[in-house]
Order: structure tokens, then C-alpha cells, then sequence
């Protein structure tokens, strides 16, 4: 009942002459789709990219080398310090290993007393350079 | 962390005293330190380079005497700053410049 209310064409005899509702073209057809390529040619050439690219790379480089000049001041200042506290250090553990190294060599003769041919303090190489006392442990106290 | 001074008003070698004096040390007991090198060098036996040692730790303690009696307050806040953040030069640039302000290297 309704689409013949809705499809209603005046003069109609019968529901069998409604006017067709169909979706189609609009009168005279579509307008014609373009769909062919058109990739346009300009913009920056192949050689301007490369100088571009190696440009940037090259500034890049030249950054990465003003600091590492930065850095290695920087590395320098720290090892010129420690090479110049290096001696008082070692001149401090040198007196407290001399004394602890006498009273090593003490105990030792004390000990050898009577091993006949025994030289206390005796070095066990035979370079004749002094070598530090190899007896596994630096500092017994300490640890 | 206790004073850079002991009982005595003289600094203690510890590793912020020590780095922060670094540079004033290299310029001003130099020979010391090279002789003890030298001495090394030769023979590392501890036993013969006692003398050169001695020398060098005058040397250094004195010039740190020195130094934090010139300019107690400079060393004191550098030696602080040294001893925060672990002996880094970089993270004390300004304690380091007054510092150096202060008592310059000659």
C-alpha cells in the first residue's frame, strides 16, 4: 500500500503501471575517469640528492670529531692528574712496604736459624731484577 | 664525610684533596717527581728510592699546606666538589675556576 502511496504517478489504473525506481546513470552517462599515469618529473635531481646526503653525512662527521677533540682534552686532563699524585702515592706505600718487608725479613731469619746456608731476604729469580714479593696476597691486613 | 683537615690544620692526602691539588702539583714539584721516576725506573726496588720518596711527600704536604692556607675556603669547596662527584674534572668547573682564581699556578 505504501509504495503505491510513495510511487504514485496520477492517472494510474493499476499498481502494475507504477513508474520504475531504479538507480542508474544520470542522463547522458558519466563523465569519462581519467586513469592514466601522470607522475610528474620534477624536483630535486639525482645529483643534488647525492650532495645533499654526502653533505650532511660530512657535516655530521666533522661534529662527531670536534667532540671527540673535547673528549680526549677532557681524558688528558684526567690522566695528567693521576700522573701527577702517581708518585706521592707510591713513595707513601713504599715506606710501608719497607717496613713491613723488614719485619718479614726478621721473622724469616728467625725462623731459618738454623738451616744451615740460609740467606735471609735471598731473592728466588735469577735475573737479578728486584720482583715483588710473590705470596699471593698484597696487603694481609687488609684483606 | 669528615674535614679535609686533620687535628693539626693540615690537609689529608685523600684522592679529592689530591685531584684537586693536581694540577698545582704538577707544576710545582716536578722535579721531585721526576726524580722519583727516574730513581724508579732504574730499579724498582723500593728500598732505593727511599730518599727520592720522602722528597716528593715534603714536597706534595707542603704545597698542600700551603695551598689550603692560602685559600681555605676555594680549596675547601673544591675539594667538597671533587669528593660529590668522584674526582671529576668536568662536574667542577666552577669550584675549579675560583679555586684557581684564587691561588693561580704559576
Amino acid at each position: 500500500m505504501t509504495e503505491a502511496a510513495i510511487r504514485n504517478k496520477p492517472g494510474m489504473a493499476s499498481v502494475k503501471d507504477m513508474p520504475i525506481v531504479q538507480d542508474g546513470p544520470p542522463p547522458g552517462g558519466f563523465p569519462p575517469a581519467r586513469y592514466a599515469r601522470r607522475i610528474p618529473n620534477k624536483g630535486p635531481s639525482a645529483v643534488a640528492i647525492f650532495l645533499a646526503a654526502f653533505g650532511t653525512f660530512s657535516w655530521g662527521m666533522y661534529q662527531v670529531g670536534k667532540g671527540n677533540k673535547i673528549r680526549r682534552a677532557l681524558k688528558e686532563e684526567k690522566y695528567a692528574a693521576r700522573r701527577a699524585i702517581l708518585p706521592v702515592l707510591q713513595a707513601e706505600e713504599d715506606e710501608r712496604f719497607v717496613k713491613e718487608w723488614k719485619k718479614y725479613l726478621d721473622y724469616e731469619a728467625e725462623v731459618m736459624k738454623d738451616v744451615p746456608n740460609w740467606k735471609v731476604g735471598e731473592s728466588v729469580y735469577n735475573s737479578g731484577r728486584w720482583m715483588p714479593p710473590a705470596t699471593g696476597e698484597l696487603r694481609p691486613e687488609v684483606w | 664525610m669528615a674535614s679535609a683537615v686533620d687535628a693539626a690544620g693540615d690537609p689529608i692526602p685523600t684522592s679529592a684533596v689530591l685531584t684537586a691539588a693536581a694540577k698545582h702539583i704538577q707544576f710545582r714539584c716536578q722535579e721531585e717527581n721526576v726524580a722519583f721516576l727516574k730513581c724508579k725506573k732504574k730499579d724498582p726496588n723500593p728500598e732505593k728510592c727511599l730518599d727520592q720518596g720522602r722528597q716528593v711527600t715534603r714536597c706534595v704536604l707542603s704545597l698542600l699546606k700551603d695551598l689550603h692556607q692560602r685559600c681555605t675556603k676555594e680549596m675547601d669547596d673544591y675539594v667538597g666538589c671533587m669528593y660529590y662527584n668522584t674526582n671529576e674534572f668536568e662536574l667542577c668547573r666552577k669550584e675549579q675556576e675560583e679555586f684557581e682564581k684564587k691561588c693561580p699556578l704559576e
